[in-house]
């Protein structure tokens, strides 16, 4: 079953088998948490988002049109389900920071809490494939299935992410 | 390049930052924490899709529309609950009663006479039978079963037949007559209805059923003959089926006592809490239903199963059910547009004319 494409593990579950769908979430499941981890810079909640986005799928696999799309897709409704959690955690007057540093115990560590900030001025889409790249060693490749990219598109991301991390860096007294 | 010296110091900065042992996705318990989704799942997604996007009312006011498919729907839920009680069958154990010989057997039995009680009552007051208009709702029962031609259950107080829903399988029509005030409501089966009853006989209940948990009760003796007892929850069954405004069954416990000689449920009682619906006449109502296995695979009348309307007897109807219904609720319901408003102020008007 690791070896179906997406299209006919989707395909059979819609027609009744958990088993391809749950092949689906085993694929995608840490790519989901990187994203959230992106948006929301807390691992536990990334977690949650990451899980009910499967759910979200789930509930909406039905729909789908582009059936051999469903990386995107999936990555798209967790993104969304992220920023939402985000609002709710800013309305309620959370500030990720206060996740961030709680996770990550920053304070002690001068040189993790600049690259914190670093990645936190970094605008969404550049940060995600950050996340992608250095959550879990992800390779082009499979960073192209989620984002519906080409691997040149995602090299360039990266390459100005890291340009613009390396010059908050330096800006900060660190770097070379 | 530029770059390529960023790289070289950026890359394990950003992996220690960043880069997390992942924890390997558990399927089973994601399934565990998203049962509705799970049950998508498992059951494809035809059903289930409309009904986690169809909002109650709506559905509601589709099955208003149509006069059959709104006494289907009432047909169905009471056939359900009739034979839901039929279902208490778990994975196989090591007990003296084999679950899956008893499937086997279930599966193997043509026709069925049980007979058993249904009793009403208000929920929190175990003795307070529900009463409406003067008739007190314990009922004796009797129910006919046939793999071949359906289901008769028959519903009497005080040796006065009060109810009788027939299910007629080869016609896929199904009638609830109401003697006492002559009413009936008749149904035709849909489709998707006919695939309901399917996975409702007690084969179908016993497949659904695997999937759930039961716990054993141990050995007991009813009539004579040793049983062993298991106990079983299955709240969820009917969930997604019918919408809630119309029949809100919100637990069922179960108890099924099953020969270890004769390897087929001997005694089974159910335990219900329904919440507040139409089919309850907007009351929270708990029933507890026993059956008792009268006879397996004896001849059954076909006339049993007739599903033809009796002569006299006028179609049931919305309005034959509001006076019964609690003031508060109508208003309730009337907002939810499950009852038309319009119905419910001119029999107002008309009551104050009298």
């Amino acid at each position: 079953m690791k070896d179906l494409e997406d299209q006919i593990l989707v395909r059979r579950a819609l027609e009744a088998d958990p088993e391809s769908f749950g092949e689906l979430c085993r694929r995608y499941y840490h790519s989901l948490v990187a994203v959230a981890d992106s948006i929301l810079l807390d691992h536990h909640l990334a977690e949650d988002a990451a899980q009910e986005s499967l759910a979200a799928a789930c509930r909406q696999l039905a729909k789908l049109k582009k059936q051999e799309r469903f990386g995107p897709w999936i990555d798209a409704i967790c993104r969304n389900i992220a920023k939402d959690i985000l609002r709710e955690l800013q309305r309620q007057r959370k500030p990720v920071e206060a996740y961030h540093e709680r996770e990550c115990d920053y304070q002690d560590d001068d040189q993790k809490a600049i690259l914190a900030e670093a990645l936190q001025q970094l605008p969404q889409h550049l940060r995600e494939v950050v996340f992608l790249r250095f959550y879990n060693e992800m390779s082009y490749r499979q960073m192209s299935n989620v984002l519906g990219e080409t691997e040149q598109a995602i090299d360039g991301r990266i390459r100005r992410a890291k340009k613009k991390i390396a010059v908050y860096l330096k800006k900060k007294g660190l770097g070379r | 390049m530029k770059h390529e010296n960023d790289n070289k110091w950026l890359d394990p900065l950003l992996e220690r930052h960043i880069h997390r042992e992942p924890e390997e996705f558990d399927f089973e318990k994601w399934a565990q924490k998203h049962p509705e989704e799970a049950r998508m799942l498992r059951r494809g997604f035809e059903d289930s899709g409309r009904s986690t996007k169809t909002k109650p009312s709506e559905i509601w006011r589709f099955i208003m529309e149509s006069k059959i498919t709104r006494y289907s729907a009432a047909a169905v839920v009471v056939l359900a609950i009739t034979m839901v009680l039929f279902g208490p069958f778990g994975t196989p154990g090591n007990s003296g009663v084999v679950l899956a010989d008893v499937q086997q057997k279930i599966a193997d039995t043509e026709t069925m006479i049980i007979r058993g009680t249904k009793t009403f009552t208000r929920i929190g007051e175990d003795d307070d039978v529900i009463e409406i208009n003067g008739l007190r709702c314990e009922f004796d029962l009797v129910k006919y079963s046939s793999k071949q031609l359906g289901l008769v259950e028959e519903g009497s107080v005080d040796g006065k037949l009060i109810y009788r829903i027939t299910f007629n399988r080869p016609k896929r029509q199904a009638i609830l007559v109401l003697p006492p005030w002559k009413k009936y409501g008749a149904m035709a089966a849909t489709d998707e209805q006919m695939r309901l009853m399917e996975n409702l006989s007690p084969e179908g209940i016993i497949n659904m059923l695997l999937a759930g948990d039961h716990k054993k009760l141990g050995r007991d003796k009813i009539d004579g003959i040793e049983v062993e007892g298991f106990e079983f929850q299955q709240p969820d069954l009917f969930v997604e089926l019918f919408p809630k405004p119309i029949f809100d069954i919100q637990t069922l416990e179960g108890r099924a006592w099953i020969g270890i000689e004769e390897q087929l449920p001997i005694w089974v009682e159910g335990d219900f809490i329904f919440g507040k619906s139409l089919l309850t006449l907007f009351n929270e109502v708990r029933l507890h239903e026993v059956n008792v296995v009268d006879k397996y695979d004896v001849e059954l009348d076909d006339k049993i199963f007739d599903t033809d309307i009796p002569e006299g007897y006028t179609e049931f109807g919305l309005s034959d059910i509001l006076p019964f219904i609690p003031a508060e609720a109508k208003a309730g319901a009337a907002a939810m547009g499950i009852i038309p408003a319009g119905i419910i102020f001119w029999r107002r008007r008309r009551k104050k004319k009298l």
